[in-house]
């Protein structure tokens, strides 16, 4: 089944303005550096959890890292 | 940028090597009995129980998700598989040898759920890239060790036989950059083999037994299609699956 809700994120972008690379912020969030590769390239979603530490990292909200896709979701 | 091509760090946890090394002792020991085969089931599903029971947290997130994707891979395949042979056993159809039946089921189980928690974590391109260096390296040293030993037939056999391994290397090397071409040869590579060297076996013992009698061909061929159907299936999007931008 195709899920409703397609998830975009701007993870990669934050990080590359926060001067990091994937393996520090693995470091900092405790995944490895295929978790957050794949979060980037949108082909995982993750937790709550990992969400909300991604966004601490970053010093945002989790709603600014993590978008529904335009169109998905509301009908 | 640094190099899209720059391998991530392969690091294994300790609990992988325990896990590796009872897998291999296990499968080394059934030269004396059969009953060492039990220490290849603990080393191959000890890891995961203690992970289900909670003393055992060396996987984040998305490990355990591929994990959990590759176990009901495995589930389906093997059910199907194993639904087959029930039907074809209950009617009346006989195996020669029973116990490589159980072993294919087994070794059939094992490689889907092994394969695809590879390719769900991995991804397609670089999956097949070591699988491809895995399969090189083992033909390279097999080739080397079995003309050093005692069947020496010369020097140019020492040269020429290893060579059988670049294929290998190159489609590895290939994988990683040109992902749908790489999945083409080897589906190509595969089927050629499989017409090749299997095909005349199985028309003269009946396809059934003679796939289930030759698990070795599974295990040889199931990562070189695997491998070619996933690196046919990769995006162009996902080429460069190994980047880690260094921030500017």
């Amino acid at each position: 089944m195709k899920p409703r809700h397609d998830i975009q994120n701007a993870v990669r972008q934050h990080r590359l303005m926060s001067g990091l690379t994937q393996e520090d912020l693995a470091d900092r969030v405790g995944v490895t550096r295929q978790t957050i590769l794949s979060i980037e390239k949108g082909k995982y979603t993750p937790s709550v959890a990992l969400a909300l530490a991604l966004a601490e990292v970053f010093g945002e909200t989790v709603e600014t890292l993590f978008q529904l896709k335009q169109g998905d979701g509301h009908d | 940028m640094t190099d899209p091509h720059r391998p991530t760090r392969w690091r294994l946890s300790a609990a992988t090597m325990i896990a590796g090394t009872m897998v291999i002792a296990g499968f080394l020991l059934t030269e004396i009995s059969w009953w060492f085969f039990l220490l290849t089931a603990a080393g191959t599903l000890g890891p995961g129980l203690l992970r289900e029971i909670g003393w055992l947290a060396d996987r984040d997130e998305f490990q355990r998700r591929a994990e959990y994707r590759a176990g009901y891979l495995a589930f389906l395949v093997t059910a199907c598989v194993a639904f087959v042979l029930v039907a074809h056993i209950r009617s009346g159809g006989a195996f020669e040898h029973p116990e490589r039946l159980a072993s294919f089921l087994l070794a059939l189980l094992w490689f889907t759920w092994f394969f695809s928690s590879l390719l769900s974590y991995w991804g397609a391109p670089r999956t097949a890239a070591r699988t491809l260096y895995a399969f090189g390296t083992v033909w390279l040293v097999f080739a080397i060790l079995s003309n050093l030993g005692s069947e020496w037939t010369g020097w140019a056999a020492l040269l020429l036989h290893p060579l059988l391994a670049v294929p290998f290397f190159a489609l590895g090397w290939l994988a990683t950059r040109k992902p749908r071409l790489s999945g083409a040869l080897l589906i190509i590579a595969s089927v050629g083999f499989f017409l090749f060297f299997e095909a005349p076996r199985i028309s003269r013992e009946g396809s059934l037994t003679a796939i289930i009698d030759d698990g070795g061909m599974l295990l040889f061929l199931g990562p070189l299609i695997a491998s070619g159907v996933a690196l046919l299936s990769v995006g162009a999007e996902d080429e460069n699956e190994d980047e880690d931008e260094t921030p500017t």
